[in-house]
């Protein structure tokens, strides 16, 4: 089941690249940032999870013979989803703000600096 | 009880975080109080300068002394000889890029205060500003992986917001987008890296990831550290990223140059330099070496070849900037004593005369309103000082004695040299010699700014131009004097400075052994050994006598010139050159300096020209083509 989900989180990481890369249109760009994210994000689960229970556990509840997923990885997914939701939130202020200027969302007129 | 907490927190254990949490707090505090122009500046100043103070006050345990501040947040500390808090670490090498990024940042907030105050938004810019030095300096200082990728998505943002401040200069927007995207790439890089290597060593820690992953190399772990390596060149504009750095400076205000190109960048190759020496202890591997080498001078060459080909002071400036990146990372990947040294050194030296470079840019714009070098004229007449500290950046980044530039790559040319005859391997002689051509052809373009902005016949447009205020010539002579200084001083910079941090980088153990206590076995002191010695004494005299001579030149063709003005008059001055009438306007554009040159390499320029397309989609193709190289080179060699 885990070989699925590395095999589906790489598919998306270079699905968001392709998207960045092949489109050229800025809303396209944005998302192919987001879906590269969400790669990343399924990637870190993944590695966190070896079949276990939640890794929530009061004082004392702990014992020896406990078996949860590793918590790291949930924090950084966390952490990780955060950032994601700014990034979106901060490119799509810029294209909101590039279409006013510029009248277009094509990337290859907004060009002005080049060479 | 309160009294003796506080007279433990000026333990100098306790400063590394003080000097984050003034950033930060300081940004906070911005947010709530910024409406009221004094009490805003007054905080960002006490911010950027106590943090100043704070790491100053480091140099003598850490730098002198030899110290390593472990510092566990929580006071939890490594439990059974695993790191399970979030660690600060501070060696020679974090302090010295510490210093720099608390130098700049507090050079350009002084120069903001003026620069800035006609902005309107002025609260959010210098709560972005601090934003970006706390997450530089967060990120030198970390002594955990994701915590550094925390740092840089930080830094990265605050960056982006304020390449965007001035949103109605052109391409301000489109600038930020792109460095937006390319960035991102960058860090989810350094993200999935991260993880990979979590998934083998299951832990985050710096030390402890240096105990186990060195030496102890899998395909996991080889991949984790090409996506690494490619987020940290993302950072430090390494060559397929170097477009992002001419367009976010070009459209940033220039305090904000300052920190994308003298603080940014260098984040960048202090991520490459923690990576490849400690993390991965890659660095005696001739492949590396190689990679970092040919990397660098690749940047060097190209971009040096790009700034000549600019119109725009500060697009251009900005191409220069990768290009001695460019120095700095072949100097480190030669992976000797000397070559770490000569390669902090000039990374110290970049910050310094980089800085000093875009402010002055800056103070050209602020007087008349453009950087567009065909525009531009004249203003020695009308910016004296802005003139003769101009000069002092142009000849410190131009490698010429007795400023700092010079002392830099006398070493590194050095160092390249020396690595050749141990290795016997020709191509680091050729590595010296693309650094010496690259040091002429910064002259060069240097001498083409020098003659198109400063020099030559004063537009109707720049006649308006009028010395900048006191507070931005202040921090820009800061700035110069520092130049000066540490190009007088190489022995001082050397041993208190460079030498300390260059020997971190090999004695990973002593690192380890700080933060974990793992008692490692440490290696002695490092051995730098240049091969000749060079006195700035011998060039500073010799640069007194040539200004002497120039003096006595200048005095003695005045007195001519007075004494025939006064028989021949006005008509006289123009004689020489225009047989008597006056003429019309008649600079001597900057582009047609070196016309020759450019027509013999006008195919490769105009290849170069239509390469950089502008297009973010072909920017984000060079990322993926650079990810994809860099594994499967990783994959290979390793």
């Amino acid at each position: 089941m885990l070989t699925l989900n590395y095999i589906a989180s790489f598919f998306l990481i270079v699905l968001g690249l392709y998207c960045i890369v092949v489109k050229y249109n800025l809303v396209k760009t944005v998302i192919g940032l987001s879906i590269m994210d969400y790669g990343v994000n399924l990637l870190i689960i993944s590695i966190g999870y070896n079949g276990g229970t939640a890794p929530i556990f009061t004082e004392g509840e702990l014992k020896a013979a406990s078996f949860f997923v590793d918590p790291i990885p949930q924090a950084l997914t966390l952490t990780s989803i955060v950032i994601g939701a700014c990034v979106t939130a901060m490119s799509l202020s810029l294209v909101i703000k590039l279409k006013e200027m510029y009248g277009t969302l094509d990337t290859r007129e907004i060009r002005r600096l080049r060479g | 009880m309160s009294h003796i907490n506080l007279i433990h927190l000026l333990n100098p254990q306790h400063f590394p975080i003080f000097t984050i949490m003034l950033y930060f707090l300081g940004a906070f505090l911005i947010v709530l109080f910024g409406k009221n122009r004094i009490l805003r500046n007054c905080i960002a100043f006490i911010a950027t300068g106590l943090s100043l103070t704070l790491l100053i006050l480091l140099v003598k345990p850490i730098m002198i002394n030899g110290g390593v501040i472990a510092y566990w947040m929580g006071n939890r500390v490594p439990a059974g000889g695993y790191a399970i808090g979030i660690a600060l670490e501070v060696d020679a090498l974090g302090l010295f890029f510490g210093l720099l990024v608390a130098t700049a940042v507090f050079v350009s907030c002084l120069y903001s205060f003026s620069y800035m105050s006609e902005d309107d938004n002025e609260p959010q810019y210098y709560t972005l500003f601090l934003m970006l030095a706390g997450g530089v300096m967060g990120l030198v200082f970390s002594g955990d992986l994701f915590n550094m990728f925390i740092m840089v998505e930080i830094l990265t943002f605050a960056a982006v917001a304020l390449t965007a401040f001035r949103n109605r200069v052109t391409g301000a927007l489109e600038a930020a987008f792109k460095y937006l995207v390319v960035g991102c790439i960058g860090s989810t890089c350094i993200l999935a890296g991260t993880i990979l290597l979590y998934h083998q060593a299951h832990t985050l820690n710096l030390a402890q990831l240096g105990t186990i992953i060195a030496g102890n190399l899998d395909k996991n772990t080889i991949i984790a550290f090409a996506l690494l390596f490619i987020g940290f060149c993302t950072k430090a504009f390494i060559v397929p990223f170097h477009p992002l750095a001419a367009d976010a400076h070009g459209a940033a205000p220039a305090p904000v140059s300052v920190l994308i190109s003298g603080v940014l960048t260098k984040s960048g190759i202090y991520g490459i330099i923690r990576l490849a020496y400690f993390l991965f202890q890659l660095m005696n591997l001739g492949a590396v070496q190689f990679w970092l080498v040919f990397l660098g001078s690749v940047s060097m060459f190209v971009c040096v070849t790009m700034a000549l080909a600019q119109h725009d002071f500060k697009r251009l400036l900005a191409f220069h900037s990768i290009s001695q990146i460019g120095y700095v990372l072949a100097a480190v990947g030669l992976s000797t004593a000397l070559g770490a040294s000569a390669g902090l050194y000039h990374a110290m030296n970049h910050t310094l005369f980089k800085g000093l470079l875009f402010l002055t840019a800056g103070a050209v714009l602020h007087e008349t309103g453009t950087t567009d070098l065909g525009k531009l004229g004249g203003l020695s007449k009308k910016m004296p000082w802005t003139t003769v500290l101009f000069l002092i950046g142009a000849a410190s980044i131009s490698g010429i004695p007795p400023f700092n530039g010079f002392a830099s790559k006398w070493l590194i040319y050095q160092a390249t040299y020396e690595k050749a005859v141990e290795t016997g391997n020709i191509g680091f002689a050729f590595v010296t010699i693309v650094a010496l051509v690259t040091s002429t052809l910064t002259l060069a373009s240097f001498v083409k700014v020098t003659q198109s902005v400063f020099f030559g016949q004063l537009p109707k447009e720049c006649e308006k131009a009028k010395e900048v205020s006191f507070g931005m010539r202040f921090a820009m002579s800061i700035l110069a004097l520092l130049c000066i200084l540490t190009g007088l001083l190489p022995n001082l910079v050397q041993k208190y400075l460079t030498q300390p941090a260059a020997a971190t980088l090999f004695n990973v153990n002593k690192y380890i052994n700080a933060m974990l206590g793992t008692g490692l076995p440490e290696s002695g002191a490092a051995e730098f050994k240049p091969i000749g010695v060079w006195n700035p004494v011998n060039w500073l005299m010799l640069l007194m006598i040539a200004l002497l001579a120039i003096c006595i030149v200048a005095i003695a063709s005045k007195y001519d010139a007075v004494r025939e003005n006064k028989t021949e008059k006005v008509a006289a001055k123009y004689s020489l050159f225009y047989g008597g009438e006056e003429t019309e306007f008649s600079q001597v554009g900057g582009g047609d300096l070196f016309w020759g040159f450019k027509h013999n390499w006008r195919h490769y320029f105009s290849f170069m020209h239509d390469l950089h397309s502008g297009i973010v989609n072909d920017y984000s193709l060079w990322a993926v083509v650079a990810l994809a190289l860099a594994m499967v080179y990783a994959l290979i060699v390793l």
